[in-house]
């Protein structure tokens, strides 16, 4: 866990100074054109899809942190490391969202997974209190192997396909999304708020619902069932059958 | 090799979003603790936002990140109700096994 840290904040640093430098000719032949109209603020930025070396290290240090979060997840016994190392794998994701241009995403990703939906994660991991016995049932171990030949044969395939994929305009999908037909950023909150309470308006009284309803099932779920009803001994708790044994002679 | 490393394009992107889903299928099928189960989907939620997210910036085109908005909001409800089911399960019998819950009751 120390190694991939190291490795990836070295990854980081180096990515970060190389995209800077690079940067920093392109800067020059835009001084004269930007007079015009109203410029996009993140048009100096440097574009991903283009064979940017700084920019490359930087996607690979944050799919590293992502990937490896990941693998932390469901590889731990201890709860904890696990949800820790989904934060790690958020926060990998949400800096891959900024890359894409989606500035109000990557940041509602923070929030909302790696801030509120972890925080709960650990709210009910501290409330279950419980050490993981085996992570891996010994009766599943011949599913889990079939099932990871199955998987490392579909991420060949799928890599074979993705890598082919190629954009409907290159031209234009290389160069950095302007202004939306509204005059507003790309990807800006302004851009998104736009479309989602334009044509996605629908979706969004449906998710209020939703959201609604989840609410109310989660307190009806979680509360105590009957106050009067009498605790279960230990022995049902844990699903332990004590009567076969006790009736043999 | 050398265009595969530095060269990254909207492939490299989904490749990413593809093996972190693949990661969190392999976590629903191999784990058995609930907790994690939930955590795995939580992580194919995302790969399936980072996806949309991709063909959104590929295309030019807004809705994807309107929709990947709405996922994240089902993902939170998601949550909420599956870990009060794990709290409610947890209260009755004292474990969240998946492979030990064989009956509906408690």
């Amino acid at each position: 866990m120390k190694f991939l840290v190291v490795i990836v904040t070295a990854m980081l640093s180096f990515g970060v100074a190389h995209s800077i430098a690079e940067a920093q000719p392109a800067k020059q032949p835009q001084a004269t054109t930007r007079v015009e109209t109203k410029i996009s603020p993140h048009m100096d930025r440097v574009e991903t899809p283009a064979g940017n070396k700084g920019m490359a290290l930087l996607f690979w240090a944050f799919a590293a942190a992502s990937v490896g979060g990941a693998l932390f997840v469901v590889t731990r016994r201890n709860l904890i490391a696990a949800v820790m190392g989904m934060v790690g794998s958020f926060l990998g994701i949400s800096a891959i969202y900024m890359m894409l241009y989606a500035h109000f995403l990557s940041v509602v990703q923070m929030l909302v997974y790696a801030g509120a939906i972890m925080v709960l994660f650990v709210f009910v991991v501290m409330i279950l209190n419980r050490p993981e016995d085996e992570p891996v049932a010994p009766s599943r171990r011949i599913g889990a192997g079939i099932a990871g030949v199955a998987i490392l044969y579909l991420v060949g395939r799928l890599v074979m396909m993705l890598m082919k994929v190629q954009p409907p305009n290159p031209a234009k999908a290389i160069a950095a999304p302007g202004l939306t037909p509204e005059g507003y950023d790309w990807g800006s909150v302004k851009a998104v708020g736009t479309d989602l309470f334009g044509q996605g308006l629908f979706p969004f009284e449906a998710i209020s619902i939703t959201l609604l309803v989840a609410v109310v099932g989660a307190i009806a779920i979680a509360r105590p069932l009957h106050e009067d009803e009498p605790t279960p001994t230990e022995d049902e708790r844990l699903g332990i059958d004590r009567t076969h044994r006790d009736s043999k002679p | 090799m050398n265009d595969i490393l530095f060269n990254v394009g909207y492939g490299h992107f989904l490749v990413l979003a593809a093996v972190l889903f693949l990661i969190g299928v392999g976590g629903v099928m191999v784990r058995r603790n609930a907790l994690i189960i939930l955590m795995s989907v939580e992580l194919m939620l995302n790969a399936a936002n980072m996806t949309l997210i991709t063909f959104a910036r590929m295309w030019g085109d807004l809705s994807g990140h309107t929709f990947a908005l709405i996922v994240i909001a089902v993902a939170a409800a998601e949550a909420s109700v599956g870990l009060a089911i794990v709290v409610a399960v947890f209260r009755g019998r004292r474990n969240v096994d998946v492979d030990r819950l064989t009956t509906l009751r408690h």
